[in-house]
C-alpha cells in the first residue's frame, strides 16, 4: 500500500470517524436501567454484612436476601435515587456495609496513593529519560569512523535478524 | 498406616531439602566439586519422600482413615472419586502439601533439566535456594499445618462430611488449584536463579536465558489456574460473574500482575542489558507476593486483625515473606554496583520505552490490587474499625488501566528497538487503527453504548490489528513457522487478552437481569427469550438431593437450574444453569434458600442475559496456545551482541 494513502489526511478522516462514532455511541439515550439492572446495580455496592468479602448481588445469605428485598422495595417506589437508597441502606447497616470508600478522612488515602503511585512513576520515567539524554548528549555525534565499525559488525551478522 | 507413611513422606523431604540446603552451600564454598555433584541426588529424595507423602495422604481419602484429623474434616464415602482426589486442596493443611508436591516437582526438574551443569556455581546456588524454600514449606507440612496429624477416637460407623460442597460441585475443581499452585510455585526456579545471579556476582543475561522458559511457563500455568477459577465462579456460584476482587482472587492476581510486567521488561534486558535492578525487583515481588498472598488468605488476617492469633502457620508465612524481602533486597544492595545499568534508553518511542511504560502501569496495578484488599486491615489497624473494600473500588480503577494497556498493546508491537520516527508510526499503525475504527463501528451498530466500553472495543480492535499485522508479516515470510517463537507466540497471547479484555467490558456493561416468577405450563417473554416453565423434578443420592427447574428456553431445549442440599453437611448450594452461545449466554438460576417444591405452581427464577462471555473462554486458550507457542525457540534466533535496529541518526528522536 502506498506511503501517499497510509498519509495525514487519511489519517484526520478516520480520526474524525472515530470520534463521530464514539459520540454517537456514548451520547445516544438508551433508556432507563430497567429495575432488575438497577436493583444489580446498587446491590453490587453494599457488602454483605456477615459473610466475608462478598456483596449483596453475590451473597445468597439470608441477610443480604434482606437488604436486596429493601434495594428491590425502594427501587419499585421510584422515589429516592441510587445515593439515597445507599444512604439509607448505611444508615441501617452502618457505613462498612458500603463496598466503595469514602473520599474523606482516613478512607481517602485509598483514592490518593494510587494518584500519588501514578504521579511518582511519571515523575521517575520523566527524570529517567531527562537523563538518559544528558548521557547520550555528553556522548556526542558519532563519528563517520563510528558508523563504519558499526556497519562492519552489522555485515559480519547479516543473515540473523531480530525476532 | 497412611499417617506414618505421611509422615515419613514428609520427613524425608525435610531433611533431604534441609541436608541439600547446606551441604551443597558448603560444598560451594569449599569448593568441593565432587560433594557438588551431589547436589542433584538431594532433589531426587525430595521428589520421593514428597510423592509418599501425597500418595498416603490420597489413600487415606480413599480408605477413609478416619485415624487421621485431617480425613476426618474433609473425607467421606459418599464423595466421588474424582472429588475425592480434590478434596486434598480442599483445607489448609492438605493444600501446603499440594504446595510440597509442586515445589518438589519443580526442584527435581531443576536438577534433571540443568544435570549436566552440577558444578556450576550458579546452578548449584539455584537449587540452595530451591532447597531453603523447599525445606521451609516441608517444615510447616510437617509441623504446624500437618495433614497427617491423628484425629480424635470416632465412634463405629463415623462417616466425614467430605470437602466444602462448593468444591464437589464442578470437575473445574480438579483442575483450577492445581494449575493456579503450578503458576505461584514455578516462579520459584526464576527467584531461585535470580538469587544464584546475586550470590554469585554473575548478574549479566545469563541467568534471564536459563529461566526464560520456566518464567513463561508459570506465567502461562498461573493464567490458565486463573481463568479456570473465573470459570468456575461463574458455573457454580451462581451470581453470574467470574470475578469478585476478594481478597483470595486479588492474591492470585497479585504474582500474575508483577509476572507479566517481569516477563516484557525482561526483553529489555535481553537486548539491552538494562533494567537488571527493575526485573530482579520484579521477580522477587512475584514470589514474596505469592507468600504474602497465601498469609493473607490462608490466616484470615484480612477480615480481622485479631486473627493474627488464630492461624498456626501465620506467624511462619509472615516470617518467611521477611526473611524473602530482606535477603533479595540485601543482595540486591550489595551488588548494586555490578548491577548499573550499561546502557540507555534512547527515546520513550521505541520498543523499550513502551515496555517501561508497560511495567509502570502493572506496578501501578499490582499496588491498587495490594492496596485495595489490605485498606480494611489498615483502617482497623490504625482507626480501629471495619471497612471493607469491594468490587466497585477495584472495578472504578481498574478500567482507565485497561484502557491504557490496551493502547499500549496496540502501539508497542510496532515500536523499534532504539527509536522510532511519525512516519513509521503512521505507516505501521494505518490499518491496526483502522481495525480498532471498524470495531468501534460495529459495536455502535449493534447498540453499544457508554464512553468506557466504547474505547475498549476501539482499543481492542487496535490491538489486535497491531497483533494480527505482525503475525501476517511473520507468516508470510515464514510460513506457520511464523507463529512460533517470544514475539509472535505473544501476538497470540495479546489477541487472547484483547479478546478477554472486550468479552468483559461487554459483559460487564450489558449484562441485564431479571427476577420472572412464572406458573406451571406458562410461559414468560423477556429480553428477546421466552420462558416456560415445565416443572420440578429432583434427584436424590446417597450424597445430596437435587431439585431442579425445569425451564425450556426459547422452545429449543430444557434447561435445569438446581439447588443441590448436601445431606452430610446440610448445606444447599445452588446450581446454575447457563445456554452459552458465541454472542451472549442466558444464565438461570433458583433461590438456593427457597427450592420449589415437586409439585410447586410457579416458580421464582433469576435470569441473566450476558453477552460475550464465551469469548473469555476462548481468549484463555488462545492465550495458552500463544504461551506455549512463544515458548518454543523460532527459526531465526538471535545472538545477544547481534544489533538491535538500525543506527540512529541525529534528530532521528520522536
Amino acid at each position: 500500500m502506498s506511503h501517499r494513502f497510509k498519509a495525514w489526511p487519511s489519517w484526520a478522516a478516520m480520526f474524525v470517524v472515530a470520534v463521530a462514532l464514539l459520540a454517537i455511541g456514548s451520547t445516544r439515550d438508551s433508556g432507563p436501567l430497567n429495575p432488575g439492572d438497577r436493583i444489580d446495580a446498587i446491590s453490587r455496592r453494599v457488602a454483605c454484612p456477615v459473610c466475608d468479602g462478598e456483596s449483596v448481588f453475590e451473597s445468597r445469605n439470608p441477610a443480604s436476601e434482606a437488604i436486596r428485598a429493601e434495594i428491590r422495595a425502594s427501587v419499585y417506589d421510584g422515589v429516592a435515587t441510587d445515593d439515597e437508597i445507599l444512604s439509607a441502606i448505611a444508615n441501617s447497616y452502618g457505613g462498612k456495609v458500603l463496598l466503595v470508600p469514602s473520599s474523606s478522612g482516613f478512607d481517602a488515602l485509598i483514592w490518593a496513593l494510587p494518584a500519588a503511585g501514578l504521579m511518582i512513576g511519571l515523575v521517575g520515567l520523566w527524570f529517567a529519560f531527562k537523563r538518559w539524554r544528558a548521557e547520550a548528549a555528553a556522548l556526542g555525534v558519532p563519528t563517520e569512523g563510528d558508523y563504519d565499525l558499526v556497519e562492519q559488525a552489522r555485515e559480519q551478522h547479516r543473515g540473523t535478524s531480530d525476532d | 498406616m497412611s499417617a506414618a507413611l505421611g509422615n515419613a513422606g514428609l520427613l524425608i523431604a525435610l531433611v533431604a531439602a534441609s541436608v541439600g540446603a547446606l551441604a551443597t552451600s558448603v560444598a560451594i564454598i569449599g569448593e568441593n566439586r565432587r560433594a557438588l555433584r551431589q547436589a542433584p541426588i538431594y532433589a531426587a529424595i525430595i521428589v520421593a519422600g514428597s510423592v509418599l507423602a501425597v500418595v498416603a495422604m490420597q489413600w487415606a481419602l480413599f480408605s477413609r482413615d478416619y485415624s487421621i484429623d485431617f480425613v476426618q474434616r474433609v473425607g467421606s464415602s459418599t464423595t466421588p472419586a474424582l472429588y475425592n482426589v480434590a478434596a486434598m486442596w480442599s483445607a489448609l493443611e492438605g493444600s501446603i502439601l499440594l504446595w510440597v508436591i509442586v515445589l518438589a516437582l519443580f526442584t527435581g526438574g531443576v536438577a534433571l533439566r540443568f544435570a549436566r551443569r552440577r558444578d556450576d556455581e550458579l546452578v548449584a546456588w539455584a537449587l540452595v535456594v530451591m532447597y531453603v524454600v523447599m525445606t521451609f514449606f516441608a517444615l510447616v507440612s510437617f509441623g504446624p499445618a500437618s495433614p497427617f496429624a491423628p484425629g480424635a477416637t470416632v465412634p463405629v460407623g463415623f462417616d466425614g462430611p467430605g470437602p466444602n460442597p462448593l468444591l464437589q460441585n464442578h470437575i473445574l475443581v480438579l483442575f483450577h488449584p492445581p494449575l493456579l499452585y503450578l503458576g505461584y510455585i514455578g516462579f520459584t526456579v526464576p527467584f531461585a536463579f535470580a538469587i544464584a545471579a546475586l550470590i554469585t556476582g554473575r548478574v549479566g543475561e545469563g541467568w534471564l536465558l536459563e529461566t526464560r522458559r520456566w518464567a513463561l511457563l508459570s506465567w502461562g500455568l498461573l493464567t490458565i489456574g486463573i481463568l479456570l477459577g473465573g470459570w468456575w465462579s461463574y458455573e457454580v456460584l451462581g451470581w453470574s460473574g467470574v470475578w469478585a476482587w476478594d481478597p483470595v482472587e486479588n492474591a492470585s492476581l497479585l504474582p500474575w500482575l508483577t509476572g507479566t510486567a517481569y516477563i516484557h521488561s525482561v526483553l529489555v534486558q535481553q537486548r539491552r542489558g538494562m533494567l537488571r535492578v527493575w526485573n530482579l525487583s520484579l521477580l522477587v515481588a512475584t514470589f514474596a507476593l505469592t507468600i504474602l498472598g497465601t498469609f493473607l488468605t490462608r490466616s484470615g488476617v484480612i477480615n480481622s486483625v485479631h486473627a493474627f492469633a488464630a492461624g498456626e502457620i501465620d506467624g511462619y508465612l509472615l516470617g518467611f515473606f521477611g526473611v524473602v524481602v530482606v535477603v533479595s533486597l540485601g543482595l540486591i544492595g550489595w551488588r548494586g554496583d555490578a548491577l548499573r545499568a550499561p546502557g540507555r534508553i534512547d527515546s520513550p518511542v521505541s520498543r523499550e520505552g513502551a515496555f517501561l511504560a508497560n511495567n509502570v502501569v502493572f506496578a501501578l496495578f499490582a499496588f491498587i490490587v495490594l492496596l485495595g484488599t489490605v485498606f480494611p486491615l489498615l483502617v482497623e489497624v490504625f482507626q480501629d474499625r471495619q471497612t471493607v473494600v469491594g468490587a466497585p473500588y477495584f472495578d472504578r480503577l481498574s478500567m482507565p488501566i485497561g484502557l491504557i494497556l490496551l493502547f499500549l498493546m496496540a502501539v508497542a508491537p510496532v515500536l523499534p528497538w532504539r527509536t522510532s520516527s511519525a512516519g513509521t508510526l503512521r505507516d505501521r499503525l494505518f490499518w491496526p487503527a483502522w481495525c480498532g475504527v471498524a470495531s468501534l463501528a460495529v459495536a455502535v451498530m449493534v447498540g453499544a453504548d457508554g464512553l468506557a466500553p466504547l474505547l475498549a472495543f476501539f482499543l481492542g480492535g487496535f490491538a489486535g490489528g497491531a497483533a494480527g499485522r505482525q503475525l501476517v508479516l511473520a507468516t508470510r515470510r515464514q510460513g506457520l513457522r511464523g507463529l512460533v517463537g517470544r514475539a509472535n507466540g505473544g501476538m497470540l497471547v495479546h489477541i487472547g487478552v484483547i479478546l478477554i479484555a472486550v468479552a468483559l467490558a461487554a459483559s460487564n456493561s450489558y449484562t441485564h437481569s431479571a427476577t420472572l416468577t412464572i406458573g406451571r405450563g406458562e410461559t414468560v417473554e423477556w429480553s428477546g427469550h421466552s420462558f416456560e416453565f415445565v416443572g420440578v423434578s429432583t434427584e436424590v443420592t446417597a450424597r445430596a438431593d437435587v431439585v431442579m427447574a425445569d425451564v425450556l428456553l426459547d422452545d429449543t431445549k430444557v434447561y435445569a437450574p438446581a439447588v443441590t442440599t448436601y445431606l452430610q453437611q446440610g448445606m444447599t448450594v445452588p446450581t446454575p444453569s447457563v445456554r452459552t452461545g458465541w454472542t451472549s449466554d442466558v444464565y438461570l438460576t433458583i433461590d438456593g434458600n427457597d427450592p420449589p417444591a415437586t409439585d410447586a405452581d410457579e416458580v421464582v427464577l433469576r435470569v441473566f442475559v450476558k453477552p460475550m462471555v464465551l469469548w473469555l473462554w476462548i481468549g484463555g486458550a488462545v492465550m495458552a496456545i500463544g504461551t506455549v507457542l512463544s515458548a518454543l525457540p523460532s527459526r531465526r534466533s538471535r545472538r545477544p551482541t547481534d544489533p538491535t535496529s538500525a543506527l540512529i541518526t541525529s534528530g532521528q528522536h520522536v
